[in-house]
């Protein structure tokens, strides 16, 4: 009998199956779009996010997200964004495409900078934000800001340097080493050309025709002869060639070598700083300080900006290339993602436009009423085709902040990515902070704030403007008996009623700079310079003179050394220039020799070499 | 316990049902697909229904989930190796850009190197799965089938409840 292909009988027990399937959808779906949606969210922007509830309204293409909590990165006790219901709608074609189109959106709740009932959990996995987190500490290690040092100075101090700890002896000995090698490199490559046979065969070729009469000879035999003298020529000028080549490769050598000896005065330079830093003599310059108690709070400011544009550039980045992604968490492996955005089709997300009214509640100082917009913030920036762009401002007189102002442009368009970010803040109560090494808390009270930043490729700006008219100053002197230098300094800060500060952010990610300007540094310049500037130009001269007694002898050697090999290298390669010149020479002038009565009928044809 | 159960039952009742070792072999090739594969994509509920509705052990598919589940696990970095490359094959870029483009086509994730590898590494697996299990089931039917049939613990396992529910996908 034949099988039948299907089985009908299954039909009605498939069904019901389905039937569960879809039931289970239907219980489980705001679950599972909560925890996907929670997932997701985490892993791009590298913090906890949660979400009490998300509500899916199938029937006009939209959702509801409750309860919404985005931890701050950079503070895992606070919120940087809470909103209690955020109401999407969305393309219901481009959702066809499991892409994200969204046509209108509206917040609810907003509250920024709130503490968290919980601190938020690290992301789990090794994302792109974790790796930013990593880089952003080493930018901030790079910005390199100097300590306050108010101890007391103490001039008698000993001053107990180990060579061993200085960088000019360490890059000195380094030195010598690479002389001694590149000099040993350039004999065994010299001796490696062998250049004697060839100078032995050719002068003795050069005699033995020196020794013949041209006009003797036969046709026959003085055409061979030119011909044998040719090839020597040939030879020789092959060696020379040789020679030449390696000349350019040793002087390469020798010009890396006279780097180094550059170097050992940069290094010299942080072996003063170091050894100042051992005796902790103060700074004096109003630059220094002023980074010194402004830095980490500046940094703070700018590295959170930079998180932020170094997300979107990784997120949003230019061009239709696929993009590969991690996979969502599951029992099995997670895999890899990958995107093939395509021209004239949905972005994977875009919020086309926007205009936000949001209101910001409860008794933090940015509670109010807010207009947002935002315009083309896409996943995919080509296929959108302009800028994303996005403002936020709030005019309240009155409360804590008068008037605030956001505004933001990404262009990632161009292979190059642009970002700018511009933040305004006028009659603003500024918090409070205590300035690192000092005894002393600022109070900025009401002021203004100006924060400018641009990254574009690799390269960065960034301006940050502080003005508070009327400053108050709390020592802190709980538990602590101040030192003259301290009770100096406090109270010449504490005279000042306002403050002013810019710091100029520059450079490039790996290579930042930042300097800081306030009405603060001067004054307290001033006084350390006229209370202990004496002192610390001696100290500062006994340091000088102990790093140089103990760096001198070696920076010298190593200056003597790389001459030397010069020298040597310069004369090694001399002697055997000299030799292939002279050389070549006679066997120039035997040729002419050989030619000459031949009246022409021995035609010496060209070389080629 | 009623998985363990349920396990050996199928196990038993696959290798004794009416079913040929064609239909047989052919449900267990079916079943790796859901055990090879990430379970919670939409190819398997294909892959399921067909189990369901094609003339086929429902019981050998169920007994091929099972020993294919570990497999799947152990699998799963050579599969995402295998997706990966297939997705980042410059040959195919302008397919895959074409069905990542496509309606409903995305909620597939082929788009995801171990959905992509596993579903290809089941295709290339299929065949010599149905071959071995064809041979398997002939074997044992030709050698032990009959002995086991005899046996108490096949008796009392074909007894239990569970049994009937089998009996609906029992082939034909």
């Amino acid at each position: 009998m034949a099988r039948r292909l299907v089985r009908w009988k299954a039909v009605v027990p498939l069904a019901l199956v389905v039937a569960l399937v879809a039931l289970l959808a239907w219980l489980f779906a705001e679950p599972v779009a909560r925890d996907t949606a929670e997932e997701a969210a985490s892993k791009a922007l590298g913090t906890q996010v949660d979400l009490a509830r998300v509500r899916l309204y199938p029937q006009r293409s939209g959702f509801a997200l409750e309860g919404l909590q985005v931890a701050d990165p950079f503070d895992s006790t606070r919120n940087l964004l809470q909103a209690d219901r955020i109401d999407v709608k969305v393309d219901p074609v481009a959702l066809a495409e499991k892409k994200l189109v969204v046509e209108r959106l509206r917040l609810e709740g907003i509250r920024l900078g709130e503490r968290r009932a919980r601190p938020a959990r690290p992301v789990a996995g090794e994302g792109y934000a974790k790796t930013l987190v990593r880089q952003l500490d080493d930018f901030r290690r790079r910005l390199d800001v100097p300590l306050v040092k108010l101890t007391p100075l103490d001039t008698l101090r000993q001053l107990a340097l180990d060579p061993g700890q200085l960088g000019t002896v360490k890059a000195a000995k380094a030195l010598l080493a690479a002389a001694d090698s590149s000099r040993q490199a350039v004999t065994r490559r010299v001796d490696s050309l062998r250049f004697g046979p060839l100078l032995d065969s050719a002068r003795a070729l050069a005699d033995s025709v020196g020794r013949l009469d041209p006009k003797q000879l036969d046709v026959a035999t003085a055409a061979r002869l030119v011909q044998r003298v040719q090839g020597q020529v040939k030879a020789v000028d092959q060696a020379r060639a040789r020679l030449a080549a390696l000349e350019k490769e040793v002087r390469g050598g020798v010009q890396a070598l006279q780097a180094g000896v550059g170097r050992l005065d940069a290094a010299r330079q942080q072996d003063y700083a170091f050894a100042r830093g051992l005796l902790k003599l103060p700074s004096l310059a109003a630059p220094d300080l002023s980074r010194a108690m402004f830095g980490p709070v500046t940094i703070d400011r700018f590295q959170q900006v930079l998180y932020w544009a170094e997300l979107a550039q990784e997120k949003l980045p230019p061009g239709l290339q696929p993009r590969r992604e991690e996979g969502p968490s599951r029992l099995r492996m997670a895999g890899t993602t990958v995107a093939f955005p395509k021209e004239r089709h949905y972005p994977q997300f875009l919020l086309e436009s926007g205009q936000v009214d949001l209101t910001v509640g409860g008794s933090s100082p940015l509670a109010g009423a807010y207009r947002a917009a935002a315009q083309g913030i896409t996943t995919e920036p080509a296929l959108v085709g302009v800028p994303m762009a996005f403002q936020a401002r709030r005019d309240a007189p009155g409360t804590a902040v008068a008037a605030l102002e956001v505004r933001g442009v990404l262009d990632h368009l161009g292979a190059v990515m642009r970002d700018s970010v511009l933040v305004t803040a006028r009659g603003v109560a500024l918090p409070a902070f205590r300035l690192p090494g000092l005894p002393l808390t600022l109070d900025p009270r009401q002021g203004g704030a100006q924060l400018a930043f641009a990254l574009a490729g690799d390269q960065l700006r960034g301006r940050l403007v502080i003005s508070a008219p009327a400053v108050g100053w709390s020592p802190d002197t709980a538990g602590a008996t101040l030192n003259d230098l301290e009770r100096l300094v406090v109270r010449t800060i504490a005279r000042i009623p306002s403050l002013d500060l810019t710091a100029e952010l520059g450079g490039t990610r790996t290579a930042p700079t930042l300097a800081i300007r306030t009405n603060l540094d001067e004054a307290v310049a001033a006084s350390l310079r006229a209370t202990i500037g004496e002192q610390v130009a001696k100290a500062e001269a006994r340091v000088r003179a102990e790093v140089d007694r103990l760096v001198g002898e070696q920076q010298a050697a190593a200056r003597q050394r790389v001459a030397a090999v010069q020298g040597d290298v310069e004369a090694r390669l001399g002697l055997e220039r000299g030799q292939l010149d002279q050389v070549s020479a006679r066997l120039d002038q035997e040729l002419k020799r050989l030619a000459g009565p031949a009246g022409g009928l021995i035609r010496i044809p060209k070389l080629k070499l | 316990m009623l998985t363990l159960l349920k396990l050996l039952q199928s196990l038993l009742k696959t290798l004794h049902s009416e079913g040929t070792p064609h239909q047989v072999a052919a449900g267990m090739a079916l079943g790796a697909a859901l055990g090879l594969t990430p379970l919670m994509n939409v190819h398997n509920l294909a892959v399921f229904a067909a189990l369901a509705l094609l003339n086929v052990s429902f019981g050998a598919g169920m007994l091929g989930w099972a020993l294919a589940t570990p497999l799947g696990f152990a699998l799963d970095p050579v599969f995402h190796r295998l997706g990966l490359a297939l997705l980042d094959a410059p040959g195919l870029r302008g397919f895959w850009t074409w069905a990542y483009n496509v309606p409903l086509a995305p909620y597939t994730n082929f788009n995801n190197s171990v959905v992509l590898g596993s579903v290809v590494g089941w295709l290339l697996l299929a065949a010599p799965i149905y071959a071995a299990a064809r041979v398997g089931v002939v074997r044992y039917r030709a050698t032990w089938g009959e002995r086991v049939r005899q046996s108490k613990l096949y008796k009392a396992v074909t007894a239990s409840q569970l049994y009937n529910v089998y009996r609906l996908f029992r082939p034909e």
